[in-house]
């Protein structure tokens, strides 16, 4: 072997060290660097419903405004629980990369309830608004609100998806400690989905006009 | 040997994988001193095995937890930033509420989605998509006037 070859392991190699994607020449796993790339786009995704909701959130327009509907109490509540989701997502990894799949167990399911929380209570916001007459068709605030808080509810949607069918493997012995890698991937879906929350919350709801 | 068998330096179950000893001593966790084994640590926190990508393991659950508390005391204080509006200037919230803000979404990106102990490569891929969106969409709204007052 000459100097400047490289040795990356085979397929075969890869798929006996538990893995079912070979790894790139950067030494990593394709699915894990997909996923990052994937991420790092949807930040432009988020970015433009964020920056569109700005434009139009001091526009003269008829009313009601975003901030004469807004329930800062509950939306915090719902919030935090979105937020301890991301902590219960690292303990299901911390657990199944221990071989413990009993807490594996709990967590996934924790994480996805935790999840299912935040939307009963975006349903029940979204409900409050309609009642107070902030729809999605009255002004072109409330038109860019609905659209980038239903998109991000979306994505919520789509990661509870994820790990309740992760926790139907866990249940039946099919998720293991090989596998590891598939929950830290659903894992960092999971986590940009709130850190995207983060931004929405401060930006959205919590700066002032 | 294990790294023969085990080319992507991954965790098996029948064989898991010492991550410290794969690293430098200055890199390793604890003081010199609890690594000369001079004076042992009174509760060692056990480490996980490590994953393709990462150059050095996860954090302990432990440490994870007190991430969450981190975190769930700064979104306190942001919710309490927030019922100051009228008593404290504006801008002066608005530059609170927006650090509170990175500092969350600097704890979870690093802590939880384990950018500290990946390769660079992956931090680099999440910073250019975080640059690239906040350049671009401040040029677009400073070109609609959105911030003129």
């Amino acid at each position: 072997m000459t100097t400047d070859q490289v040795a990356v392991p085979s397929e075969h190699d890869l798929v006996e060290a538990g893995h079912e994607a070979p790894a790139t020449g950067m030494g990593v796993t394709n699915t894990k660097l997909a996923m990052w790339l994937f991420l790092s786009s949807d930040c432009l995704f988020f970015g433009a419903f964020i920056s569109t909701y700005l434009f139009y959130r001091g526009r003269p327009q008829p009313g009601p405004h975003p901030a004469d509907v807004y329930n800062i109490p509950f939306t915090s509540v719902t919030s935090f629980i979105l937020l301890m989701s991301s902590l219960t997502m690292v303990l299901a990894l911390a657990a199944i990369m221990r071989g413990d799949y009993r807490r594996l167990r709990v967590w996934l399911l924790a994480t996805a309830l935790f999840g299912a929380t935040f939307i009963g209570g975006q349903v029940f916001e979204f409900t409050e608004f309609y009642r107070q007459g902030f729809t999605l068709t009255k002004n072109l605030s409330g038109s860019t609100f609905f659209v980038l808080t239903g998109l991000h509810g979306a994505h919520v949607t789509a990661g509870i998806i994820w790990l309740l069918s992760l926790w139907g493997l866990a249940t039946q012995g099919r998720l293991t400690s090989r596998d590891s890698e598939r929950v830290e991937i659903a894992g960092l879906y999971w986590h940009f989905v709130d850190v995207v929350w983060i931004v929405i919350f401060t930006v959205v709801y919590l700066i002032p006009k | 040997m294990a790294d023969e068998a085990n080319p992507a330096g991954t965790a098996t179950e029948t064989e898991p994988r010492d991550p410290e000893s794969a690293m430098p001593a200055d890199e390793q966790p604890g003081t010199a001193m609890e690594r000369s084994g001079a004076a042992p640590p009174a509760r060692a926190e056990p480490q996980l095995p490590m994953l393709p990508g990462e150059v050095r393991p996860h954090p302990t659950p432990q440490r994870y937890v007190m991430i969450g508390a981190i975190l769930v005391a700064v979104t306190a204080a942001e919710i309490g930033l927030y019922y100051l509006q009228g008593d404290v200037p504006d801008g002066l919230i608005i530059a609170f509420l927006l650090m509170f803000a990175v500092i969350k979404f600097a704890l979870v990106a690093s802590w939880y989605m384990h950018l500290r102990t990946d390769k660079p490569i992956f931090r680099r891929f999440f910073i250019l998509g975080i640059v690239a969106a906040i350049s671009l969409y401040l040029i677009v709204l400073t070109m609609l006037h959105v911030f003129s007052p």
